[in-house]
């Protein structure tokens, strides 16, 4: 094999139980985002952006949607002949044979595969966030720094670094403590989840790791306080561009409707940074007579005859006349019939809305047996993917809809 | 069919004219349908049929074609085995005097190394769903030398004649006479430019021509061998259009925005879906005054003001205030704020600056060159 300066791993195998019904049958990065995309394409586009060419996707949770997505890695330019995109599920040796423990332990067990490619250096990243990031810089910091591990961070409101992986760094930007989830945060550097290690130096405390019994095997709590203590030299790397945890369905959907911003934060129309994904080879949408489409995003495949405002509209999504979906992230295949009224959702990939339904209403009388706002906050309604929903019901808002409701 | 067939387009055709839509590149790439080139569904065809090997003939505005096309591999053409084969003119000719049966001869070294035993001949401008396997039965339970597939056509205006080729079939589907552009028109059987036929047939027949100076596949090669082999008809039944101009050329696109149109074409399930090359772009974005009604919008376009009855090719800008209506606008194109575009093709890239007024004719559309800055 031939060696490689940098390989890339992208922990993908998160349950993302936040994500409710969203997340009930595939793994949280292959979740579909932005009308075209999937969580992700994200960190794929920015490794082929960043000029890294071999990668690793640990999967363990719900991982057959995300195998297919990924197949042989063609839409992110990663069907390589040296190195790719692999996707690497926990796997059984002579020895023994187990779940990845945590994201520390999901590397180690894969030790042997990135030491193939015989890497200086290795990026860890994790498949459930939405940003465009140059990793390349960050490498290039990560060497001129000399360092043993480089941490991507990101300024955070004081009032939210609570919620965070925090870095104290002295003037250097070098990480002098890491305090997960500070009561009384003492900087606002959040963690990104986005690591350079010195693949020699990690590999060495990945298999000291191991062996300690009371570890949770996992970079957070374990491996960066234990290189900290010992000394290593850790820098924190500034990005200061949008990054987004999609890991609550309120998240998902704020981050969604960004895109909508008269000035978005983050500009996915980037020709230089074109977010890559699986092309469903659909023909172009088209807009009816009776249809009016203002403020929102629509994609291949789409037929819209009734009303859409401020809302994403995934592939091969059908509105039909009167329909109005407002506020709304409709995900692939969705179909809404006539006259249906959709309001503040998320409607999952294939899911049937009949005639003159209204989802996410206050109106009195509203069924309610769906409403869950553990999952659904800030009165945003859930439809889980494939369920469908009888004519003329009406679903209170804050539900999350997971199984059809039938004639 | 699937491993016994190869697949060979002609990339031009002597008898299609689409002016300035092919100044700069093959008849094969001029774009169509928000996202497409008239390429894709004949290719696509072939592809969803499960031939997995294409030959395509080029003459010298090949440019555009083979940046389309690249490996196939959005086709799923780029095999080890098979796959795509752009096959290079012969730069001994014009390519103005090269007919059907050259651009065969040309690809003979090609013909003869593919493993395959039959070859679907094709045209690349008729534009239809047609999926190949009953051809390929007609064929075979026939015994066929040669089958030719039409579809039955209405009167067609005079002035059309001189496009089609009329077949008379027998009850047995034999075909029994030819008539070439006629001027009368006493036949409905009309000629889609596709024909199957053995291999090693067509290479005996090319070779035959060609030692004979004849050079012109549907006079030389089919109607003069209507008496010595056994040449069947194969119906196709469906929406089909022939792009030979620029009426047909706004002609199919407008009819993309007919809904049984769209579903015939482009399939409501995934196995027929038509394929072209992936650019990875955005979805549309909707202003919050855009208006937006019967038209076919592609991706990557950021429509902020009115449009009606067109087909918009991806990355397209519409600025405030701009009204465009009964247009075809390629890709990257811009029409910036209140501009005034009606019954317009405008080819890639194209740039309306603020407040210009283009106003063509419904039966005569007005067309504005590639890069074109207005």
């Amino acid at each position: 094999m031939k060696a490689k300066e940098c390989v890339a791993m992208i922990l993908a195998g998160g349950q993302g139980s936040r994500l409710g019904a969203l997340t009930k049958k595939v793994a949280k990065p292959a979740v579909p985002f932005g009308g075209k995309y999937r969580i992700i394409d994200f960190p794929l586009s920015n490794c082929t952006h960043s000029g890294i060419d071999t990668v690793g996707v640990l999967t363990q949770y719900q991982p057959l949607e995300l195998n297919t997505y990924i197949g042989s890695g063609q839409p992110w330019d990663l069907d390589r002949k040296d190195g790719g995109v692999f996707v690497l599920p926990p796997y059984v040796s002579a020895e023994k044979g187990e779940w990845y423990k945590g994201t520390a332990n999901a590397i180690y067990q894969n030790i042997g595969f990135v030491d193939q490619f015989d890497p200086e250096y290795v990026v860890i990243l994790s498949g459930d966030h939405i940003y465009k990031m140059d990793y390349a810089k960050m490498l290039k910091a990560h060497k001129k720094a000399n360092a043993d591990a480089t941490i991507a961070v990101i300024e955070v409101p004081w009032d939210e670094a609570s919620r965070f992986g925090i870095m104290n760094t002295d003037e250097n930007l070098e990480i002098v403590e890491f305090e997960e989830k500070p009561k009384k945060p003492k900087s606002n550097l959040a963690s990104m989840g986005v690591y350079v290690f010195t693949w020699k130096v990690l590999k060495k405390y990945l298999i000291e790791d191991e062996k300690d019994v009371n570890s949770d095997n996992d970079f957070g709590k374990n491996i960066i306080p234990k290189m900290l203590e010992n000394g290593k030299k850790l820098m924190a790397h500034r990005f200061d561009g949008y990054w987004k945890d999609v890991g609550t369905i309120q998240s998902l959907w704020d981050a969604n409707m960004e895109l909508l911003d008269d000035a978005p934060a983050m500009n996915i129309s980037d020709k230089d940074w074109r977010i890559f994904s699986k092309n469903p080879a659909k023909p172009p949408h088209y807009i009816s007579n009776t249809a009016v489409v203002k403020n929102c995003y629509i994609t291949e495949g789409c037929e819209i005859d009734g009303v859409v405002e401020h809302s994403i509209l995934s592939e091969g999504v059908v509105v039909e006349e009167g329909a109005k979906v407002i506020d709304s992230v409709i995900l692939p295949g969705a179909y809404i019939s006539r006259d249906a009224v959709i309001k503040k959702a998320i409607v999952g990939t294939g899911a049937v809305i009949g005639k003159n339904v209204r989802i996410g209403t206050e109106e009195i009388g509203a069924m309610e047996d769906f409403v869950n706002t553990k999952i659904c906050a800030a009165d945003i309604t859930l439809v889980a993917p494939e369920v469908k929903i009888k004519d003329g019901v009406a679903i209170a808002k804050n539900s999350m809809v997971t199984k059809s409701i039938k004639a | 069919m699937h491993n016994s067939t190869l697949g060979l387009i002609f990339s031009e055709n002597p008898e299609a004219n689409l002016g300035d839509l092919t100044n700069l590149r093959a008849l094969a790439a001029v774009p169509v349908g928000g996202r497409y080139r008239i390429i894709d569904f004949i290719l696509s065809n072939m592809v969803n049929t499960g031939i997995a090997n294409v030959g395509i003939t080029t003459t010298s505005k090949m440019q555009s074609l083979t940046d389309h096309l690249g490996t196939g591999k959005d086709w799923d053409l780029a095999r080890k085995q098979n796959g795509l084969f752009i096959l290079p003119h012969n730069e001994a000719y014009d390519s103005n005097e090269q007919y059907g049966v050259d651009y065969i001869y040309n690809a003979f070294s090609y013909l003869r190394r593919s493993r395959q035993d039959y070859v679907l001949v094709s045209d690349c401008n008729t534009i239809c769903n047609l999926t190949y396997e009953d051809v390929e039965k007609l064929h075979m339970e026939k015994d066929a030398d040669i089958t030719m597939v039409y579809k039955k056509v209405g009167k067609v205006e005079d002035s059309r004649l001189k496009r089609h080729i009329f077949l008379d079939v027998d009850e047995d589907g034999r075909v029994t006479d030819m008539q070439l552009y006629p001027t009368v028109q006493k036949l409905n059987n009309s000629y889609m430019h596709m024909f199957y036929i053995k291999k090693s047939l067509l290479l005996e027949l090319v070779g035959d021509c060609i030692a004979h100076g004849k050079h012109k596949l549907n006079a030389d090669l089919l109607m003069s061998n209507i008496d010595k082999l056994k040449i069947y008809a194969y119906e196709f039944v469906g929406y089909s259009k022939t792009i030979d101009n620029i009426k047909t050329y706004f002609g199919f696109n407008l009819d993309l925005l007919k809904k049984d149109v769209r579903d015939e074409l482009f399939g409501t399930k995934d196995d027929d879906r038509i394929y072209t090359k992936v650019k990875d772009t955005v979805p549309t974005r909707y202003g919050k005054d855009s208006s937006v009604t019967n038209s076919i919008i592609a991706d990557g376009c950021v429509i902020e003001g009115t449009v009606k009855n067109c087909i918009i090719f991806r990355g397209v800008k519409i600025g405030e205030g701009a009204v465009v209506e009964n247009s075809i606008i390629m890709q990257n194109s811009q029409i910036m704020e209140n501009c005034l575009v009606e019954n317009a093709i405008f080819d890639k890239e194209v740039i309306l600056r603020e407040g210009k007024k283009l106003v063509g004719q419904e039966t005569y559309p007005v067309i504005i060159g590639k890069r074109v800055v207005v």
